[in-house]
């Protein structure tokens, strides 16, 4: 949904950040370039809470009046809820801090509009697979602790199955909790298996933990960036045709999901 | 106001130098490098960036036009290392960079020094808000709760060794333990995040307003390390 400019305003893109691996914030950062080169804002940011610019020190970085917060997040839960909200000040939808006002939208993940980015993906990684000789496995982190993380992938997986896609079986796979991503293959009915990351970045989670959990490689290997060689598809594994891409936040259309979150937070509370 | 500043004699932040270019110099150092000329909007000079070291030239640079490079540059040391805080001193040298106008100017600045520039402009316009560490460290939420439970002594002892000026990060610290509680007198707690050489009327100091979360993460690491109900190490 396109936007009206808002030449008096800023647009801040909230990520997570890493002091570890250096791909982390690239997605923020190029999501952030896309929307700048468009001339839509008067100023576009990203702070994080592990890298610097933090969440706190964007106060600084920023002129105008009114800011647009956007969690470049793929779902509700902690850091969205609690670490984001405490951090920036925030107290509501809408909050006036030191004469600036504070608009903060929903995470990215959320955004009906992230359907068509996983089968746009999914179709990238695996353009001459069948979809009805084909699983689709959107897969994230999961954790005991909030139940918002992982009904992000959950809600896409209902959305996608209900579409019509195609696919013989569409499947949400989680880290650390059950249906586990390293059963895979016990899930998937067909011979062929595409697996999207349900991630922002390529960082340690999605080029580093689940790789070893599938069984592409035997160990966790160095940052995506480190490569020298990307993942090569299909892998012959496990007696099926495994295809991996990488995170969907790392498309560049997560752009225009931003901008989405800024056009539905305008509709729900400015008019 | 960035543009004034550098106008007035601001030349330096951390290990870059600031360089405002005159338009005519400008187009005569581009013929001079080969390098094609682009817009110079008449009313902005227009800037250039390099490594403080590197400011003399006498080796061949890379040229950046526009501040699209500056993340890059600030992400990796020369070598290779991840520079997950910015004002680490191993900027890698080698390159030059080339901005039209002040926008793009603090846009580069604040990939190499993020925020760094807006803390500056606060803190001399007397709106910066300072946020002591005891402060940072209450609001601490999951597993970082335990945080709270550090001495003072504790955190005290922290300081040198996570915030030194040599390494890892050259930033002012403007904060405290607490309001009343003065950071121990170290190499990390009197840096005043100018480069020795330069002249502080010269040089965009590097200010830490807040104790990082990489130095909350130290304070976690130490959480965990103290003996039970002691509050040390």
């Amino acid at each position: 949904m396109p936007i009206a400019p808002k030449p008096n305003s800023a647009l801040l893109i909230v990520g997570h950040g890493s002091t570890q691996n250096p791909d982390s914030s690239t997605p923020y950062f190029e999501h952030a370039d896309e929307i700048r080169s468009r001339g839509l804002f008067a100023e576009v940011h990203c702070c994080f809470w592990k890298e610097e610019p933090s969440l706190r020190e964007a106060f600084y970085l920023i002129d105008s009046d009114e800011v647009y917060v956007v969690p470049d997040f793929i779902s509700e839960g902690y850091f969205t809820q609690d670490v984001i909200p405490r951090e920036l000040q925030l107290s509501g939808p809408t909050t006036v801090i030191r004469g600036k006002t504070f608009h903060y939208c929903l995470p990215v993940g959320v955004h009906p509009s992230m359907t068509d980015l996983i089968l746009r993906r999914a179709k990238q990684v695996a353009p001459h697979a069948d979809p009805a000789a084909t699983t689709l496995i959107i897969t994230g982190h999961g954790t005991g602790f909030n139940q918002n993380s992982t009904k992000a992938i959950r809600d896409q997986v209902a959305l996608i199955a209900a579409s019509n896609a195609g696919y013989a079986a569409v499947l949400d796979a989680f880290m650390e909790e059950q249906p586990f991503i390293a059963d895979w293959d016990k899930l998937s009915p067909t011979p062929n298996v595409v697996v999207v990351p349900f991630f922002i970045s390529d960082g340690l989670h999605s080029f580093q933990d689940i790789p070893v959990l599938l069984g592409i490689e035997a160990e966790i290997g160095p940052a995506a960036s480190q490569r020298e060689v990307f993942r090569h598809n299909p892998h012959p594994l496990r007696g099926k045709s495994l295809f991996y891409s990488s995170a969907i936040g790392t498309e560049r259309l997560i752009a225009d999901v931003i901008l989405d979150q800024v056009h539905d937070f305008d509709i729900t509370y400015k008019h | 106001m960035l543009r004034l500043a550098v106008a007035n004699g601001i030349h330096r932040i951390g290990e870059i130098e600031i360089e405002s270019i005159d338009c005519n110099d400008r187009l005569k150092q581009d013929d001079d490098r080969g390098i094609a000329p682009f817009q110079v909007n008449a009313a902005n000079n227009s800037f250039k960036l390099c490594h403080a070291d590197d400011a003399a030239g006498g080796h061949d640079l890379a040229i950046h036009q526009g501040p699209a490079a500056a993340r890059e540059l600030a992400s990796y040391a020369e070598d290779g290392s991840y520079r997950f805080l910015k004002a680490q001193r191993n900027l890698r040298r080698g390159w030059v960079m080339l901005l039209e106008s002040a926008e793009d100017l603090r846009l580069a600045l604040d990939q190499f020094y993020p925020a760094c520039v807006g803390l500056w402009l606060a803190q001399r316009g007397g709106s910066l808000e300072v946020e002591h560490l005891r402060s940072k460290l209450q609001r601490q939420s999951g597993m970082y709760q335990r945080v709270r439970a550090l001495s003072d002594d504790a955190l005290q002892a922290l300081v040198p060794p996570t915030c030194s000026p040599a390494v890892p990060c050259a930033r002012r610290i403007l904060w405290q333990i607490d309001a009343h509680t003065p950071l121990l007198p170290s190499a990390a707690s009197s840096d005043d995040g100018i480069p020795a050489e330069v002249a502080a009327t010269e040089a965009i100091p590097l200010l830490c307003r807040e104790a990082c979360n990489h130095f909350v993460a130290e304070c976690l690491a130490a959480a965990k390390a103290q003996k039970p109900g002691t509050g040390c190490a």
